[in-house]
């Protein structure tokens, strides 16, 4: 029964997204100037393609979550289980290992500067 | 029953997409529908918990990764390295191979397999108290890994002091 | 089987509806708040007070013409409105607008699908929210685009790791991960004055989470990827009429489920406000009904705090932006969330 609530309110959703973006495609008048679908770069023709290299520190950036935030994940249902548990000085001591360890790689990517923007 | 099926060839379609569309883009935008359907699949079955935690990690971070790489390096100059078509169904018939022999080990050996009607949300806290009591050890050797995979990371994406960095909007032929 | 796909369709119309027939309000408060700020007057002309500018704004939209640029990837173009759309309506299926009540023999719940793990479905799927745009910037082939997109998704990564700890302390603090569980320990006060609010039980928490809001919905003083004196209009330059009015209602529905999603964790989701609790309830609908105000009240509230921190604050430089998420805000998260549970621990020992 969830599922299917689900299902139709992600159909409901995705075709009230089509009739508003369709509703302009039908209603709105059409000009055809060659020039005005030209890539807009404030006025200036366009120099190169968009297509090329940016700096690698977007992907480091990137990199960094993924690891990060499955560390932080794992400590959801951890949360949810301490609160359960009866032995909770076991929960606390493989939560302080947890850390540590989460700690020094933090520290270490800080301290080498791959998350520094400016130098 | 009709969802199931349903899903299923979503699924398997997306699958196939990442394996054989043309454009390395397209690639990964099937691998991102592919992450979800499988959380769909979750979510069908009762355990929105894992759902929740498949598109956190699966779809919203290491999809949100591929596609950052394949924006980032420019791909025109890597179009014709791309494995030609013979090459990658030997691949993936091989693949399939041993996926198909890893389903027979475990139905010839009656390998435990979690009974999927039992899975509910209450029945989630049952495999957390299991996840931090009996495998509390291999919960633990994961942040070590994840740990070097951190450092791996750091040392692959080079910080030398002399490396030229090629910065956003700093080249104007 | 019919009922209950009846009363799936009418939660639908409801979740969808209040936000939606919110959007122009929220608009024109943001307009009439900026001219308020800034000491001019706003838009003022239409209608008494202006009231009507934001269904001129509709009408006009709908009118434009769309232009179709000839270079951009014509699929994943089109596909990136609608992806953020969706994904920005998706997280409203599982906030609770009041509490459960029993009518008719049956208990009826709020949201549109029940699962005690509604939280997580909640931020997981805003947390989707860097696809429309990762693939706006790209489909449109575009230099500022590219890079709106590219700051656009580093920056929500970014802040998303303090927002995940801060949730982390949460659950943590409240022993429970279901919504109405999460308000239920909100409801009541201390000393006879004070609300069992979320933000007094964990203050640090609370900031870590209202700065994340900002920066994933891309909010000023977080409006990086749109930043129009660097980059022209950022990931969305390239889409005019209603493609772009449709990037516009997603930014602000997103921001309005992460208010949602803020007041549930620190400010009690729709437990009473203080004051409404004097009223008797003997009719059944009562209840519900002040809990849909109360919470909808801190909403909007919310709103204006939004309104009023874009109008006052000026932008980061985007290294500052970066070194603000990595370097104070995660090691404060982490150090909040070890305090937390060590605190915990201790205190029940």
């Amino acid at each position: 029964m969830e599922f299917l609530s689900f299902i139709i309110f992600l159909t409901i959703a995705t075709v009230l997204g089509l009739v508003l973006m369709f509703i302009s495609n039908i209603l709105g008048q059409k000009v055809k100037i060659v020039r005005k679908n030209d890539v807009y770069e404030s006025g200036v023709n366009p120099v190169g393609s968009a297509t090329r290299q940016y700096d690698i520190k977007f992907y480091v950036t990137a990199i960094m979550f993924l690891l990060f935030d499955v560390e932080i994940v794992f400590l959801l249902p951890w949360a949810l289980a301490y609160n359960n548990a009866i032995d909770k000085g076991f929960l606390i001591a493989g939560f302080a290992f947890f850390i540590t360890v989460l700690l020094v790689g933090y520290i270490f990517v800080i301290n080498s500067k791959a998350l520094q923007w400016e130098e | 029953m009709i969802s199931d099926i349903f899903l299923t060839i979503i699924t398997m379609v997306f699958a196939l997409m990442v394996v054989f569309s043309k454009k390395t883009v397209v690639s990964a935008f099937a691998l991102l529908m592919t992450m979800l359907s499988i959380a769909m699949i979750y979510f069908q079955l009762g355990t929105v918990f894992l759902a929740a935690i498949q598109v956190l990690i699966n779809a919203g971070a290491i999809a949100v990764l591929f596609i950052f790489v394949m924006m980032l390096i420019n791909l025109e100059q890597f179009q014709n390295n791309r494995e030609k078509g013979k090459v990658k169904l030997v691949i993936s018939a091989i693949t399939i191979l041993i996926i198909l022999g890893v389903f027979a080990l475990i139905i010839n050996n009656n390998i435990e397999v979690l009974a999927v009607n039992n899975i509910a949300d209450n029945s989630m806290l049952l495999m957390f108290d299991k996840l931090f009591h009996v495998y509390y050890l291999p919960f633990e050797m994961a942040t070590v890994l994840l740990l070097a995979a951190l450092v791996a990371c750091v040392v692959i994406t080079g910080h030398e002091k002399n490396a030229k960095v090629e910065l956003e909007g700093d080249k104007h032929e | 089987m019919l009922e209950g796909i009846l009363e799936i369709l009418i939660k639908i119309v409801v979740v969808l509806g209040i936000p939606l027939g919110a959007l122009p309000i929220i608009i024109h408060v943001e307009r009439r708040g900026a001219g308020f700020i800034q000491r001019r007057l706003g838009p003022n002309r239409v209608g008494p007070f202006g009231l009507l500018q934001p269904l001129a704004d509709v009408a006009k939209f709908m009118f434009k013409e769309e232009v179709h640029p000839t270079h951009v990837r014509p699929f994943f173009y089109t596909a990136a409105p609608l992806i953020a759309l969706v994904v920005a309506l998706l997280p409203l299926a599982c906030i609770p607008l009041f509490g459960t009540f029993e009518f008719d023999g049956r208990t009826i719940y709020p949201e549109v699908f029940r699962s005690d793990m509604g939280i997580f479905y909640a931020f997981a799927v805003s947390a989707l929210g860097s696809y429309g745009i990762l693939l706006a910037g790209w489909a449109s082939n575009n230099k500022y685009t590219m890079l709106g997109a590219l700051r656009a998704c580093a920056q929500m990564v970014s802040y998303e790791l303090s927002l995940s700890t801060a949730i982390v302390a949460m659950i943590f603090v409240f022993g429970t991960n279901d919504i109405h569980g999460i308000v239920g320990a909100q409801t009541g006060y201390w000393f006879g004055f004070l609300p069992k609010w979320g933000i007094f039980v964990q203050p640090v928490a609370g900031m870590l989470f209202l700065v994340g809001i900002f920066a994933e919905s891309n909010r000023l003083p977080f409006d990086l990827a749109e930043g129009e004196s660097e980059i022209v209009a950022g990931y969305h330059l390239e889409y005019s009429s209603m493609k772009f009015a449709i990037f516009f209602m997603a930014e602000y529905i997103h921001m309005l489920a992460l208010s949602a999603l803020f007041i549930i964790f620190f400010f009690g989701g729709y437990s009473l406000l203080p004051g409404l609790d004097l009223i008797p309830t003997d009719n059944a609908f009562i209840l519900p009904l002040l809990q849909a105000v109360s919470f909808i009240t801190k909403i909007a509230i919310m709103v204006w705090v939004f309104v009023w921190v874009r109008w006052t604050l000026p932008r980061f430089r985007y290294d500052q932006l970066m070194d603000l998420g990595w370097k104070r805000l995660l090691p404060l998260g982490l150090v909040n969330l070890i305090v937390t549970v060590l605190f915990v621990y201790f205190r029940n020992q």
